[in-house]
């Protein structure tokens, strides 16, 4: 047998240094300079694979983002991996240049989908309404574009006015940098919290209403105001209303999210345009956008201005049903005065449904006490007046009147071939004017799920009655929103209780279980938000916040219209899994083809001849290739450096073992000289807690196996001798630890399969990770991947994130405190000895059972902080 | 590392008073100013160990400032930290030698992890040069 004095001479025959003695100064500074270097490339490395995690989470999840989000990440990647190609080459001078030509390739790649795309808005700042037609909609909004053309096909009289088009928004925003300074605001916002979200809101708008209009606009607009004049000289008051680029698409809808000014007098058209353009930033339009995934360098908010119509009666008239796609009646819902009560649903409005016929016919009249109504003040705004007590029970529309609007509803929704959400209002004069008009989505019919099918005989009702706005079951506490501040509080999965359907509740929508509402229609805004989200939602609902406001929970049914106390598990049936309202959007697009360039690994084999700079492909090529070069250096470093300091020694733990130390930096509490590092010397704070974990139990060789006596040869072959002391193994068995004081890399090869530990565990909570790569053994394919899941399954329940791909593990935790970070090495250190050879017997249930046990309760014993939990535990802390 | 010296140059009043008032009770000796001029004036006067940027300021631009002060003081270290989420022109300041570049809202414990790693780079980067000059007075 070898004497170990022979192994270390092998060992450390190395090329004498040439020329002159080196400066042991010199070297030591050298050293911990490129320790330096290479526990940065680690920093930046980990915040990669973090935000690649990230990365990956939005694309899965159903949580919503934006484009901020998708180029704060991407940013910041770019960042990190730049840093650990930077490390890379100051490690290693000259040998990976490569690699940022590969950094600026990929970079490349990745640009066209974050960059901030100029607008490019051509054209007229200002078109009067009369020279719109359909194909302008890029510059004016859809929805001017669309009531222009409306009011020519069916012959109506066109609306008088004029839109600030697109180009007119852009000289806007980019006047005085608005637009720079708004993005700035967004980018250093979390506008995933509520309150975050409204105080941004707020300061945005803000900005927009005191900013400046440049000249020219002015003047165009001056001038377009001038033209509408009567014969007495002066310019009528205007209805402001916003006509955004994309608000009108088919399948979004962004009715009511943006303000309207109505009865502006034309000496404050100039602040009116600019509150309508403000409401870009409104808190509803933001989170809509933000759920929705759409841009906002997409939404250019294009004005019209209107004269203002002083309306008798108003409404909106639904073509179809927006709840039963095979629904054909058409739907009028009527209020005195100005359209805005119906709405904004804050008053009561009639229902009139009329069957298409032929003969076109009313069906059903619901007649409602309509307290109140909106009016035109002379000079500018409206007011809310009570409605005198007679025209209060009558009937808002007389039959002639609903029949001459269903009319009109048919010819749009001929001239679409598809259901169409119209504003109307009647003047004194008996005319009829449209002041919106857009497409009505539709949901498809609802299962009949409610009624009979449910049983809900032994259910305690709670109330019953009001209009379904969108159908649909669902369960959750009763949360009662009287104001503002209360949506700040709004708990996610709650049914949401409100006096008044008002639009600006509609952020809490997609986190809200189900919506009641005492007041409001199924043609407000609140309702078309609801059905688009998929949310179950009740208008009108006489009495709901006295009465469902005294229960904890409640189930709302509200294709029956009905609410039961308690979660009534009969009705609810199955879970039906959120929508993700993301996929397919703008902003999912860019990130997903972003991160195509990011995520993918192409470079898996470091031992292959590809294993280069040139073929690295993607970000996470780049950090994989990095990385397993930077230890590789480090290493050779080491060990190519006469340098007693710092080449490695053999660990000794009262005998000398086979293991071997290379101190990287402050691994030892004393330099020393000799062939050994003393165990007492070692003052690496991931290696003592890993070592523990190896050593504390002793391994019982490997597990008995009924085989075939081939198989008994191998294990006489690879019965593991590492952990016994001096004897001498292959050099390739060698177990490598590479430490500093906060740092351990371990490399191992016992038996016949090969892990890597490598850990970074600081005072620096965020910083701190250990990793774990596990691959191999002896037994065939099929049973060593049982037991890199049988290794992934004892490791995630104490907080890894574990990733297995045929018979190679990875397992990964981070930004944990010491305490925890040294728990999950003792447990790394333990399964690194005693899941040797389990892979034998993973085609024996018993045995895997009786293990898996033995194995736990050892590891329970072991650790000091962590207990295991069923799922994996979050992040202590801030981790987002 | 007590003896990190540190520059933050930040046009937004409020936030760089509020920085530097949280660094000021962790015990780092900091200094705030708003603009590139004053930021340059003072690098003049007195030696800064690392200087913290804001990427956009009216005055010049902090890729700008970042030229100029890698080109008068190769060894003190820049940090680039800004509201302003532009791959293109991150990956300019840390090829033009930024330490990182930081985004806001930054963790302040992260910023300072940031500074002590920059600060450590330069004093190694201090210490090599001396070693070099040493063996070179020696010959």
């Amino acid at each position: 047998m070898p004497s170990i004095r022979d192994t270390l001479q092998r060992w450390l025959r190395r090329p004498a240094p040439q020329g002159p003695a080196p400066d042991v100064e010199a070297l030591r500074l050298a050293f911990q300079a490129r320790y330096h270097q290479f526990k940065l490339l680690l920093n930046a490395n980990n915040k990669a694979l973090e935000l690649m995690s990230e990365i990956e989470a939005a694309l899965s999840g159903t949580q919503a983002f934006g484009m901020t989000f998708v180029r704060s990440r991407l940013t910041r990647i770019s960042t990190s991996v730049f840093a650990v190609v930077r490390h890379m080459n100051e490690l290693a001078p000259g040998g990976y240049g490569a690699l940022f030509e590969r950094f600026k390739a990929i970079q490349h790649e990745i640009n066209p989908h974050v960059r901030i795309r100029e607008t490019v808005a051509q054209g007229p700042l200002v078109i009067p309404l009369g020279e719109v037609r359909p194909d302008m909609a890029d510059q004016v909004g859809a929805k001017m574009a669309n009531l222009a053309e409306i009011c020519r096909r069916v012959e109506l009289a066109p609306p008088e006015g004029f839109v600030v088009t697109a180009a007119g928004f852009a000289r806007f925003m980019t006047h005085s940098d608005l637009q720079t300074e708004i993005a700035r605001l967004l980018q250093t916002a979390d506008i995933q919290e509520p309150d975050e979200l409204y105080a941004l809101s707020a300061r945005i708008q803000q900005l927009i209403v005191q900013a400046e209009v440049p000249g020219d606009l002015v003047r165009a607009m001056t001038e377009a105001c001038q033209a509408l004049s009567g014969e007495d000289a002066r310019p009528p008051t205007l209805a402001v209303r916003s006509s955004a680029l994309g608000e009108d698409e088919p399948g979004t809808s962004f009715a009511g999210q943006y303000r309207s000014e109505l009865n502006v007098n034309p000496e404050h058209l100039l602040q009116a345009y600019k509150t309508v353009v403000a409401s870009k930033y409104g808190v509803t339009a933001m989170s809509y956008r933000l759920t929705r995934g759409i841009r906002e360098e997409d939404v250019a908010m294009c004005v019209g201005c209107m004269r203002m119509i002083e309306a008798r009666s108003a409404g909106v008239l639904y073509t179809r049903s927006p709840l039963d796609a095979r629904n054909d009646d058409l739907t009028i819902n009527a209020a005195w005065g100005l359209p805005k009560s119906v709405v904004d649903g804050s008053v009561a409005s009639d229902l009139f449904v009329v069957r298409r016929g032929p003969p076109l016919a009313i069906g059903e009249r619901q007649v409602r006490d309509k307290q109140r109504k909106f009016v035109c003040y002379p000079d500018e705004g409206v007011c809310r007046l009570d409605t005198v007590a007679e025209e209060r029970l009558q009937p808002s529309l007389n039959d002639d009147q609903i029949l001459a609007l269903a009319r009109v509803g048919l010819a749009i929704d001929a001239i679409y071939a598809a259901a169409q959400d119209i504003e109307w209002a009647i003047d004194a004069r008996d005319r009829l004017h449209l002041l919106q008009c857009r497409p009505l989505p539709q949901t498809p019919p609802a299962g009949e799920s409610s009624g009979p099918a449910g049983n809900t005989a032994a259910a305690p009702l709670v109330a019953s009655g009001g209009q379904t706005a969108s159908a649909g079951v669902a369960a959750g506490p009763v949360y009662v929103v009287r104001k503002d501040a209360d949506a700040l509080g709004f708990p996610s999965g709650a049914v949401l209780v409100a006096a008044q359907a008002l639009p600006r509740w509609a952020p809490m929508l997609s986190r809200a279980a189900a919506v009641v509402t005492e007041q409001g229609s199924i043609a407000g805004h609140l309702a078309n938000v609801a059905r688009e989200f998929e949310v179950p939602a009740i208008v009108g609902l006489e009495g709901a916040v006295e009465r469902l406001g005294g229960q904890a929970a409640v189930t709302v049914d509200a294709g029956s219209r009905s609410v039961y106390a308690g979660r009534i598990e009969t009705l609810l049936g199955p879970g039906a899994k959120p929508r993700n309202l993301m996929a397919g959007s703008p902003v999912y697009a860019a990130l997903r083809q972003a991160a195509e360039q990011v995520i993918p690994l192409t470079l898996l084999d470091p031992d292959s001849p590809n294993f280069t700079p040139e073929n690295c492909r993607t970000f996470h090529d780049l950090t994989r290739f990095c990385h397993e070069k930077a230890v590789h250096e480090m290493f050779r470093f080491g060990k190519d450096h006469a340098f007693p300091e710092r080449s490695s020694k053999q660990l000794h733990a009262e005998v000398p073992m086979q293991w071997w130390v290379l101190n990287l930096d402050d691994g030892l509490a004393q330099e020393t000289e000799g062939p050994y590092a003393h165990l007492d010397n070692i003052v690496s704070i991931p290696m003592r807690a890993l070592w523990e974990g190896i050593t504390a139990y002793p391994w019982e060789g490997p597990p008995p196996v009924d085989g075939r006596g081939m198989m008994a040869v191998m294990f006489q072959a690879t019965a593991n001798r590492s952990l016994v002391p001096t004897v001498r193994t292959r050099f390739a068995n060698r177990n490598y630890f590479m430490i500093s004081r906060h740092y351990c890399s371990l490399q191992s090869r016992l038996g016949f399969h090969f892990c890597t530990v490598e850990a970074l565990v600081s005072e620096r909570r965020t910083e701190n990770y250990a990793s774990f790569r596990f691959k191999g053994g002896a037994a065939d394919l099929a049973r060593r991947i049982q037991r890199v899941a049988f290794v992934g399954a004892l490791l995630e329940p104490y907080g890894f994130q574990v990733a297995l791909r045929e018979d190679a593990l990875a397992a990964r935790i981070e930004q944990y405190d010491q305490p925890v970070m040294c728990d999950a090495l003792r447990l790394l250190g333990y399964l690194i000895i005693h899941t040797r050879q389990l892979d034998m017997i993973m085609a024996a249930p018993n045995s895997v059972a009786f293990y898996r046990r033995k194995l736990e309760d050892q590891i329970a014993r072991l650790l000091t902080v962590i207990k295991p939990s069923p799922l994996p535990a979050p992040f202590s802390g801030d981790a987002p | 590392m007590d003896a990190l010296k540190a520059l933050i140059v930040d046009d937004e009043a409020d936030f760089l008073e509020t920085l530097i008032k949280r660094m000021k009770k962790r015990r780092l000796d900091v200094t705030g100013v708003t603009g590139a001029g004053q930021a340059l004036a003072l690098l003049a006067a007195e030696p800064f160990d690392v200087v913290v940027l804001d990427v956009r300021m009216p005055e010049m631009d902090g890729i700008t400032l970042l030229q100029q002060i890698k080109e008068r003081y190769a060894l003190t270290e820049v940090i680039m930290l800004t509201g302003h989420a532009s791959m293109e022109v991150a990956v300019r300041g840390m090829e033009l030698g930024a330490f990182d570049y930081l985004m806001k809202p930054v963790d302040i414990d992260e910023l300072i992890y940031k500074l002590q790693d920059a600060y450590q780079k330069r004093l190694l980067q201090q210490q090599k040069i001396k070693e070099i000059e040493s063996l070179k007075g020696g010959q």
